[in-house]
């Protein structure tokens, strides 16, 4: 499909991970174009981008808690320097968490950029458990039974140029039990350790940083 | 007992205020001018957690500042305040300082959380902008509860409405300093 009134933004440097997969579901479904952020250089050909398009929407991992730097850096840069008129902003934020409180922030992040730069803010999606997905298709998220047509009508509102309510990722998130959270860190932990051992390290090795020189 | 100071300073002239303020009270400080240095954005590259585990392959201005900060008792990042969050120069080096984060899992109040690989490390944010709105005030501070809450390390963070206010910049770094 084509709708180049769509501007799709990955937030991501991964250009094949979670962030990049939701982008490619949405282009499938109803259009739009996919642009990746660079690491390095001038924002000008996104910007302008930016400006013409009637809808954009960004999706980018949890670093932290909230975006990576990355996107801080293009929107607060573009603020003091461009205009927008009325462009329609809807967000995406994935974590490897579980839960929907520990990306949230995103989500506001973006929000208050629209209100403070002439966009209108038309809501915004959080997935968990989006680095186990690690990009393979949606249908192999955890709880797919809810999070597709959820995320599915998240879409939608996209489509249909309306507000996305909250209430559609806050239904997405699993309500996980304190033993299954259990087993679940040990188990990602097993992984963690299994990982390291490859390369020779372990877990609990001096840190890098206090073997080398103090500077100063 | 070694503190390290973060700070962008592009959009304040706290940098002086804070050298004062915290020269009287301590010299074990290390201070940086986020704004100043060359820091790249994480790339994901998912290194420091595997083939040179705790070690950032990016060769930038973070290999000065990993160092102080692994031998650090408290760090505190001082930024901007931008749409309820930290600015940029500031965010570039929460994303990097991952690479000394546990690569672990734990649990903690019935959910996962990771630690810092850096024992009993306190981790403190400042924030600075006048005429903040409640809502953004409230951002900030939440982004740094579940900062810390993931790193599962103690802290708080702070608000400064005029940064040209000596006496509350003070009061704030004697609060960190004393805690
Ligand atoms: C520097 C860094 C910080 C991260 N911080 C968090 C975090 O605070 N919470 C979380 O749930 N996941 C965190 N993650 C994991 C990513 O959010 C997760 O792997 C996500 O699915 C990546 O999306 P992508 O495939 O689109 O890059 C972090 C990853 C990196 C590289």
């Amino acid at each position: 499909m084509h709708n180049f009134d769509i501007l799709l933004i990955c937030a991501s440097p991964r250009r094949k991970g979670t962030s990049a997969m939701l982008l490619e579901r949405i282009k499938n479904l109803i259009g739009g174009e996919i642009v990746f952020l660079n690491q390095k250089g001038s924002f000008d050909e996104l910007i302008k981008k930016m400006q013409k398009a009637k809808t954009i929407v960004v999706s980018g991992p949890t670093y932290i808690n909230t975006y990576p730097a990355r996107l801080f850096e293009l929107l607060e840069k573009e603020a003091s320097n461009y205009k927008f008129s009325n462009q329609k902003l809807y967000g995406i934020i994935n974590g490897g968490m579980p839960y929907v409180h520990t990306h949230e922030h995103g989500l506001s992040y973006l929000r208050l950029f629209a209100k403070e730069n002439n966009l209108t803010w038309m809501g915004g999606f959080v997935l968990g458990g989006g680095a186990i997905l690690d990009g393979q298709p949606l249908e192999k998220h955890l709880n797919h039974k809810k999070v597709v047509p959820l995320f599915d009508q998240f879409i939608y509102c996209i489509e249909k140029g309306i507000s996305a309510s909250k209430e559609l990722y806050e239904k997405a998130e699993v309500a996980i039990p304190k033993c299954i959270t259990y087993l679940i860190s040990k188990a990602l932990t097993y992984k963690v350790i299994k990982s390291l051992k490859k390369y020779g390290h372990n877990p609990d090795d001096l840190i890098y940083y206090l073997k080398c020189e103090k500077e100063n | 007992m070694l503190i390290t100071i973060i700070l962008d300073d592009s959009k304040n002239n706290l940098a002086d205020i804070i050298r004062e303020s915290i020269e009287k009270t301590t010299n074990e400080v290390v201070i940086f001018k986020a704004n100043d240095l060359n820091v790249e954005p994480c790339l994901a590259c998912s290194s420091c957690s595997g083939k040179t585990y705790g070690r950032c392959v990016l060769e930038d201005d973070m290999q000065k500042i990993l160092p102080q900060i692994v031998r650090s008792e408290k760090i505190i990042l001082v930024s901007p305040i931008i749409y309820g969050g930290v600015g940029f120069h500031i965010k570039k080096i929460m994303d990097r300082i991952s690479a000394v984060g546990d690569p672990r899992y734990y649990m903690k109040n019935v959910e996962l959380v990771k630690k810092m690989r850096i024992k009993n490390l306190k981790y403190y944010m400042i924030g600075i902008k006048e005429n903040l709105t409640f809502e953004e005030e409230l951002l900030f501070i939440k982004l740094h509860e579940e900062n810390i809450k993931i790193m599962d390390v103690e802290g708080k963070a702070f608000i400064v409405e005029n940064s040209s206010d000596n006496d509350s910049v003070e009061k704030i770094f004697k609060e960190i300093i004393y805690a």
